[in-house]
């Protein structure tokens, strides 16, 4: 019986352990997402952006999203997947008002796909 | 991740009461969490492994969260008795000296014919081979038999709930009009009855709701 109470223990001790980390890990990982798609975001409204800008967010993504399929449901990291392409199409064609849509909608995704994997009331049920 | 572990436990404890509320007759053969526990592994592990849209973590944290609940349902038995009651539930009572308890019966979703059919496949096929049947938590039928039992052949069921069996009457040879007659010499109604079977011998054993059942005889065609 010392040896159950020992590795439910164990087995739950490890489990907060993950499910907090995760939760820190997610929420940095889409902070400094979000933050990367703010500057492009204020560059494309200076007309700025350009070839180069696409390219260092889109690799910046691309790293993350290989640990975060981990994580998170892949259909998911397939919809930023598909906006930022979306939004990067147009920066490289430089039709800054269109991407700037696209980039809203990335903007929108990045803030709100942790919560979505927050212990939350709405999420459970 | 802690989402698919609440998600988890909350499935957990609805299909665990709903079991619970389900009564014996949808038990089998196990506890009450351990069925839930079977339903829930097996879509655990499924589902991650064929859809790839889903991290594996996600199953691996569910099953986790099963063993978890696992070990927590059977430390809470061991250490705190009336827990085993709550989630296990308790053996039910189902025959005792007087007969067929139906209120025993009816918490527990099942009917007269439940009964006799959990009492022909433990070998008893008269109600009162038995002097004491109960249902255990897991589901199963267990007696303590009557020495004296001296059934030869089949009993059949003429009334069940305070209605006949046609098809039965029929088997026995024993017409309505005997049947009233048997009725009114025990001064009950039809409805009143709750058991009434009889064997090839016309050996009757005969119940009326609320009260101690009787060994009486009637005339059959031993036809069974």
């Amino acid at each position: 019986m010392v040896k159950s109470i020992i590795y439910t223990t164990v087995a739950l001790l490890a489990c907060i352990i993950l499910f907090v980390t995760v939760d820190i890990y997610l929420e940095r990982q889409f902070d400094e997402f979000h933050g990367a798609l703010e500057t492009l975001y204020a560059k494309v409204e200076d007309n700025d952006a350009n070839r180069e800008d696409g390219y260092a967010i889109k690799e910046m993504w691309a790293d993350k999203k290989s640990k975060l399929h981990v994580f998170i449901p892949h259909n998911d990291i397939s919809y930023v997947d598909y906006w930022l392409n979306e939004a990067c199409g147009l920066i490289y064609k430089k039709e800054y008002d269109l991407a700037l849509g696209k980039l809203e909608v990335l903007l929108e995704i990045s803030q709100n796909l942790p919560d979505a994997y927050t212990l939350k009331l709405e999420n459970i049920f | 991740m802690a989402l698919i572990f609440v998600r988890t436990t909350v499935i957990f404890l609805t299909l665990l009461l709903i079991m619970r509320l389900m009564g014996k007759s949808q038990v089998g053969e196990m506890q009450p969490f351990e069925f839930v526990i079977s339903l829930l592994i097996a879509e655990l592990a499924c589902i991650p492994m064929a859809d790839t849209s889903i991290p594996l973590l996600y199953g691996i944290i569910a099953i986790v969260a099963i063993f978890i609940l696992h070990q927590i349902v059977w430390l809470l038995d061991l250490w705190f008795k009336p827990m085993k009651t709550v989630v296990c539930g308790k053996p039910s009572i189902v025959i005792n000296k007087d007969g067929i308890d139906e209120y025993q019966l009816r918490q527990n979703n099942l009917d007269i014919s439940d009964l006799i059919e959990s009492m022909r496949v433990a070998g008893y096929f008269s109600l009162d081979d038995v002097y004491y049947g109960l249902y255990e938590a897991n589901g199963s039928f267990s007696a303590l038999e009557n020495p004296d039992r001296s059934t030869s052949s089949l009993s059949v069921t003429l009334i069940d709930s305070g209605k006949a069996d046609k098809k039965n009457l029929a088997v026995t040879g024993i017409g309505q009009e005997d049947l009233d007659k048997f009725l009114k010499e025990q001064n009950v109604k039809l409805k009143q009855v709750l058991v009434m079977t009889v064997d090839g011998e016309g050996r009757v054993y005969f119940q009326k709701c609320g009260e101690k059942y009787k060994i009486l005889n009637i005339g059959v065609n031993n036809k069974w």
